[in-house]
């Protein structure tokens, strides 16, 4: 098969969430091979697991965001784009760790203290991953103290807060000024449903998102 | 017709408008109690309704929020913080386990009798004018939080069959608690279907609306009103609430993205429109003063729609002020429809 055609089916299967021979889902490609079975087809022809990144899988994340944005697909679809996004990252991880392909960077988040609302953090996440950065996930209910931790290993990342709660958007405050304080260099941005563009000049934030693909296009901006 | 339709019309024709902001929270701070004690004890919790009914006189009341109630009764995993609503945090469940739920019978469980009976003591108690409401968790955010909310989105296009008998199975439940409820005394029953937000409106169709359809089936000949309530932006899913058989529709702020009148352009007349003042925008933070000049801007943008009820988008907060919920029932009471 012609690496184009085979890119092409990598992205085909992404963007409308075909995870792998077995999966159910979408109904019309019952019983087909999914992202899984074409990306490990593709390495075996020998394309490159960074051209497999920027070619299908970032291309498909891409179109994903955007049709999420626009409300053309809603929360279950984007989270089976974005696992049909990992079975493909799977075969592709050898390489990211052998530092033969290189990610654009490190993207540090998590949702924070006092708050256990995790789907749009996850979305965020794997969105983010698919964008070709590398994706460290710390999890709900984060304290500074774990964020500067992390901040402490990876100094060169850039960090995400995640807030749902109007209650807890004074701990996004305090997480936000902790970390500025120590490291005011590190780029932050925050987002989730009750924070706005005001809030985060408010807590001197550097960047607010709506949603995953303003983060990623925050992202890319910091290394354009 | 019944009662709340006939009222919202009635009220339409002198020029007047039904208010029930979506309050209980606040009202802590009027009996001096915490949200803990009040969801673990019925006399606590009925008298911070009482005291809010004394104090705002609303044309609708409803207990306190809680959408741990029906899971719990289930026997899911719950926490309780002493000030902010009890919680069903995401644990193991496994399809096969329904089969056990099922045995559960939720009319034993301590806290789901306390609501239905400070729902008794409401009727029994509270003005006959002021019309008594219960909040039910709807079928689809009563199998996410039994799932965890993230698995049942998934599910929704995975897992169709396991995620439908869940649905089916919450449905029941929730058929069982709304006729304690109705039979304590309630008048209009809010369903409250906040995880669904996130589906398509056909996922939307089929693990909330097509079973609320059932509910309301239940009721159609009777007096009580079902109520549809879903938060969040669902300008993409209000033609599947108003066309699911509820005799209204409760919706959340313009600041998550409801166009109120954009609303009532679309739906039935049949169903009255409930909301939908942002309940962490202005009334939290703002002055009386910027919360009058709210309501009567929404209130003028419905004039032309005689099926309106002025409410809060959702739920309010516990730091609300009192002076600003004041503010928001004087200027809906005052309010005349030019
Ligand atoms: C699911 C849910 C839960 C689940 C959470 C499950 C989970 N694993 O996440 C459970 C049941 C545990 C829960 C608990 C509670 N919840 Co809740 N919950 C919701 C619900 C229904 C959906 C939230 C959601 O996942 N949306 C979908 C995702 C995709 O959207 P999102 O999170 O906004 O994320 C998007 C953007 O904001 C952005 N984004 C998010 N994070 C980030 C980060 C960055 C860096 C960037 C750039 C962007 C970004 O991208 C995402 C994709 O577009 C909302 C109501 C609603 N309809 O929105 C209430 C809601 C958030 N919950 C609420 C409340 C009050 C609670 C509870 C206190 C009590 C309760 N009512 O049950 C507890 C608190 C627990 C705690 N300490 O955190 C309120 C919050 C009110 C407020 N403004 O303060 C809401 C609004 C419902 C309501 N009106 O009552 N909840």
């Amino acid at each position: 098969m012609e690496k184009e055609e085979l890119l092409q089916k990598i992205l085909h299967c992404v963007e409308n969430g075909k995870v792998n021979n077995a999966a159910p889902y979408p109904p019309n490609m019952k019983g087909k091979d999914g992202a899984d079975e074409w990306t490990k087809k593709a390495l075996e022809e020998g394309i490159g697991p960074d051209e497999i990144l920027s070619e299908a899988l970032i291309k498909a994340m891409d179109v994903v965001g955007k049709k999420f944005s626009e409300k053309k697909i809603f929360v279950p679809q984007m989270l089976i784009s974005a696992k049909a996004m990992n079975a493909a990252m799977e075969h592709l991880k050898p390489y990211f760790q052998s530092g033969a392909v290189k990610k654009k960077g490190l993207f540090i988040i998590g949702t924070v203290a006092g708050d256990l609302h995790d789907i749009g953090k996850n979305l965020v996440g794997m969105i983010v991953e698919g964008a070709g950065w590398e994706v460290l996930d710390l999890g709900v209910d984060v304290n500074s103290r774990k964020f500067l931790d992390a901040i402490g290993s990876h100094k060169d990342a850039v960090v995400g807060l995640s807030a749902l709660l109007t209650t807890t958007m004074a701990n996004m405050k305090t997480i936000a000024q902790d970390i500025k304080q120590q490291y005011p260099e590190v780029p932050l941005i925050i987002g989730g449903a009750p924070v706005n563009e005001n809030f985060k000049t408010e807590i001197g934030a550097d960047g607010y998102a709506p949603d995953p693909q303003g983060a990623v296009s925050y992202l890319n901006s910091l290394i354009a | 017709m019944k009662p709340l339709q006939q009222l919202t019309t009635e009220a339409y024709r002198q020029k007047r408008r039904l208010v029930s902001p979506l309050m209980g929270f606040p009202g802590l701070s009027l009996t001096h109690s915490t949200i803990k004690l009040a969801q673990q004890n019925v006399d606590e919790h009925f008298k911070v309704l009482k005291a809010l009914a004394e104090r705002f006189h609303p044309d609708l009341i409803f207990p306190l929020m809680d959408l741990s109630v029906e899971a719990n009764a289930l026997g899911r995993y719950t926490v309780f913080p002493c000030r902010e609503s009890a919680t069903v945090p995401k644990d193991d469940f496994n399809i096969e386990d329904l089969e056990l739920l099922r045995n559960i019978n939720i009319a034993f469980d301590t806290r789901l009798r306390g609501v239905v009976e400070t729902v008794r003591l409401m009727s029994k108690k509270l003005p006959a004018d002021i019309m008594k409401g219960a909040y039910v968790t709807g079928p689809y955010s009563l199998a996410a939080l039994i799932m965890g909310a993230e698995d049942a989105a998934m599910a929704a296009v995975m897992d169709t069959d396991k995620l439908n008998k869940l649905c089916n199975f919450a449905k029941e439940k929730i058929q069982q608690y709304i006729r304690l409820l109705v039979d304590a005394g309630a008048e209009a029953v809010c369903l409250l279907e906040p995880t669904a937000v996130m589906l398509s409106p056909e996922d939307f169709e089929q693990y909330s609306a097509a079973f609320i359809r059932e509910i309301c089936n239940e009721y159609k000949n009777s007096d009580i009103a079902i109520i549809y309530h879903t938060c969040g932006n669902t300008m993409h899913l209000v033609e599947k609430m108003a066309g699911s058989g509820v005799d209204a529709v409760s919706l959340d702020s313009p600041e998550a993205g409801v166009d109120l009148p954009g609303v009532a352009d679309i739906i039935s007349s049949d169903v009255v429109i409930i909301g939908n003042i942002n309940p962490t925008g202005t009334i939290l933070s703002g002055t009386s003063d910027m919360v009058r000049e709210e309501v009567s801007s929404l209130l003028r943008s419905m004039d032309s729609y005689p099926n309106f009820v002025l409410s809060t988008g959702c739920d309010l907060p516990e730091d609300v002020p009192l002076e600003n919920i004041a503010a928001f029932m004087q200027t809906g009471r005052e309010y005349r429809i030019s």
